[in-house]
């Protein structure tokens, strides 16, 4: 640590009144759950958490909690009373916990920082109006393209617009061979798949004001669109049925079953492990009416009961602050932060990932809402596995319309 | 000989003669009047309170969920409220959970029926002695001591639409004239899971039974081989009845667990496609952990554990009943 960065701490520590407590004077103790990837063997978390015990006094245990297990961990820990001091939390839930009463409001503090971050992402840590999280890292969908099978198809770059797209996937199938033009998932995997497609043809999900808009033109468009590439042109494969984890999504691509993946950069390890020959590009997902991208990620909160405020104030900070841009670069993530997305850095990146950090301007968070965990696995997932399997888009949207304003009411 | 003096105290180490009989009058106080009386309840007492602690608190927490309105918002605000019977009225008036409750049903009578027929005929198969037998039986308990989880992502995978390996054996030996998604059809996903349950579940049915047979004297089955009794019949006449308590014991064994077999649904389909393997286990965990509605979650649980004390001691009865003729 540099004598700057040392003076920025203790800075920082002096301006969240860190030094006036005889807590902060003896460190306090914080238990910060993070998702498991980001705490695996040797992972650059580790560094910065000594650095900030070396520069704040304070100590950090740190636990791995897998994914998959996060939400119902925090949730009943939390409920109890109980649960680490600072957590990382997907962007999606932070609505449903903040609703809770169970993270600490950090709207001044947000308000504060607010010119550094992206504003997608520091959107998602909001809550009515309130903040609640501070971005972590974030991603997007993109196109992964198999060039070898777009090559054979005849086509000599990857699709730009729904057309393209649509002809892309129709060209690259084909059944004596076994091959098809994209890999789609089931369920609530599979609708995330197409939420990007609604926004990019003017539709919306959930507007500012709580107001459900699913059942507009432009959404049942978008539906009919992605959901007909199976149902009309039989350009993807039967595992849309099916295939209800990342994995399951990734393996026709990997395979070179599917030339085309609709996926975050979390597939490009995937790929890195498992099929390290595979000759594929990333591209910015097609474009409709206007370019959108769903947006996903890790942010940084505070437990609303945790007795050290200060301290778990200040791991938020040291996190989520400037320093992350480099340490998510290590993880080959992309950072909350304006910086991460700064040209001079996305020049620097690897080709495959660059696509990643051209879409984050056109970055489009997930409803803000309390009952959206419930309307997205149930309602939004049911609606997908409807239309996959045939039903007519208008009727199955406005039975999910009617669902998800239930909810809302509720 | 040390030549050392004769002590007439304890041995080193051991208690004074104080402590000696401190301990002698508190043992005589557990012999006799209200010490017996009290002895035996202190000895289950650490039983008890770790009975009460993960068993029964957690049951009547659960009902007392049941009828209060429990989100994770009322839970963390402190304004749960006594709804009465509004859970209940709300789980009954959806329709996913009537499709749930029959789910269920099916779910629990095919696999109770496929585990208890194949295990019996595994058992008896498995009981005749014959060179290389052991290597059968442990062979045949592979499946019971696979872990869940890795059990049911194995079948995920052979049950892959496009390339799965059940989809290639049912293709080559003409049963199927092409690929489906077993899983990701709504006719077929249940089924699908059931027959990795029973796959699963079979062994442990067929070791309790292979037990119980071996208990049956030989002297029996000789007799009734004389008396001239055919196969069938010294089986149905002979052995079965020789085993009824163990397979009563394996039968109500097989349906609490395939009533709580949440790992090989949840894995396999996540009670999908569109609810179609959805059963009131994975119901009420839909509702408690993804839409956190711990009261509406809490009266699925409940009912299910009615229905499953029901079931179980109707099941007990009539065993009793008939075990009395």
């Amino acid at each position: 640590m540099n004598k700057r960065q040392l003076l920025k701490t203790l800075a920082l520590a002096a301006t969240f009144g860190g030094a006036r407590t005889a807590t902060a004077q003896q460190g306090a103790n914080l238990t910060l759950w993070v998702n498991a990837p980001m705490a695996g063997r040797d992972a650059p978390l580790f560094a910065e958490i000594a650095a900030f015990q070396a520069a704040t006094r304070h100590r950090v245990s740190v636990q791995a909690v897998p994914h998959l297990e996060m939400q119902r961990n925090l949730t009943v820990a939390m409920s109890s009373g109980a649960g680490p001091d600072v957590m990382s939390l997907d962007i999606a839930w932070v609505p449903v916990i903040a609703d809770a009463g169970l993270l600490l409001d950090i709207t001044d503090h947000a308000r504060s920082v607010a010119d550094r971050y992206q504003p997608g992402p520091l959107l998602a840590g909001q809550f009515r109006g309130r903040h609640y999280a501070m971005p972590w890292y974030t991603n997007n969908v993109a196109l992964y393209v198999n060039n070898p099978m777009l090559a054979a198809a005849g086509i000599r770059t990857a699709p730009t617009t729904w057309q393209e797209f649509q002809a892309a996937a129709i060209a690259m199938t084909n059944r004596e061979r076994g091959t098809h033009g994209l890999s789609l998932a089931a369920g609530p995997t599979g609708i995330f798949q197409v939420y990007s497609f609604i926004w990019q043809n003017g539709g919306e999900l959930i507007d500012p004001s709580g107001r459900v808009r699913l059942n507009e033109p432009e959404a049942i468009e978008a539906i009919e669109f992605v959901s007909g590439l199976y149902t009309r042109h039989r350009a993807v494969p039967d595992t849309v049925l099916t295939a209800n984890s990342w994995d399951e999504v990734n393996a026709p691509f990997l395979q070179q079953r599917a030339g085309m993946l609709i996926s975050g950069d979390w597939a490009l390890g995937a790929i890195a492990r498992n099929a390290p020959n595979l000759d594929y590009s990333v591209h910015p997902l097609p474009r409709g009416r206007r370019a959108a991208s769903v947006i996903g990620g890790y942010s940084i909160a505070v437990n609303a009961n945790t007795p050290a405020r200060d301290a778990a104030l200040q791991l938020v900070e040291w996190l989520s602050g400037p320093r992350s841009t480099e340490v998510m670069g290590r993880y080959e993530r992309i950072a909350g932060t304006m910086a991460a997305v700064a040209p001079e850095l996305i020049a620097r990146l690897p080709a495959n990932q660059r696509a990643f950090l051209q879409q984050a301007p056109y970055g489009v968070p997930r409803p803000a809402v309390a009952g959206w965990g419930d309307i997205h696995s149930n309602v939004m997932a049911r609606l997908w596995d409807q239309v996959i399997r045939g039903a007519a888009v208008p009727g199955a949207v406005a039975a999910a319309h009617r669902a998800a304003a239930a909810i809302m009411a509720r | 000989m040390s030549g050392r003096p004769a002590r007439s105290g304890p041995p080193e180490g051991g208690p004074t003669p104080a402590i000696a009989s401190d301990r002698r009058r508190v043992s005589s106080w557990f012999e006799t009047g209200f010490g017996a009386r009290l002895y035996p309840y202190l000895l289950v007492l650490p039983a008890f309170i770790i009975v009460v602690g993960v068993v029964i608190y957690p049951v009547l927490s659960g009902i007392w969920y049941a009828f209060h309105d429990v989100t994770l918002r009322t839970l963390n605000r402190g304004t749960i409220s006594f709804v009465g019977l509004r859970n209940f009225e709300r789980a009954f008036a959806d329709p996913v959970f009537a499709q749930a409750a029959w789910n269920t049903v099916a779910w629990v009578v095919l696999n109770v029926v496929a585990q208890l027929s194949l295990g019996l005929s595994l058992a008896l198969l498995l009981n005749r002695p014959r060179r290389g037998i052991g290597a059968f039986r442990a062979g045949i308990l592979i499946p019971w001591v696979i872990p869940s989880v890795v059990a049911v992502l194995t079948w995920r995978w052979m049950y892959e639409p496009t390339v799965g390996i059940a989809n290639e054996l049912l293709l080559r030996v003409g049963l199927i004239a092409e690929y489906r998604p077993w899983l990701g059809d709504t006719a077929t996903s249940l089924l699908a899971v059931t027959v990795e349950s029973v796959w699963k579940g079979t062994p442990f049915v067929m070791l309790l039974l292979l037990a119980a047979l071996q208990m049956v004297p030989r002297s029996v089955i000789e007799a009734a081989e004389m008396d001239g009794a055919s196969g069938w019949r010294k089986l149905w006449h002979v052995i079965l009845p020789q085993i009824r308590v163990a397979f009563a014991i394996a039968a109500v064994l097989t349906f609490i667990l395939t009533v709580n077999n949440f790992n090989a649904i949840w894995l396999m389909t996540e009670g999908g496609p569109l609810h179609s393997s959805e059963i009131l286990f994975t119901l009420a965990y839909r509702y408690g952990f993804q839409r956190f509605d711990l009261g509406l979650a809490s009266a699925i649980a409940t009912l299910l554990f009615v229905g499953l004390v029901i079931a179980t001691t109707l099941y007990l009865f009539l065993i009793h009943e008939r075990e009395k003729d």
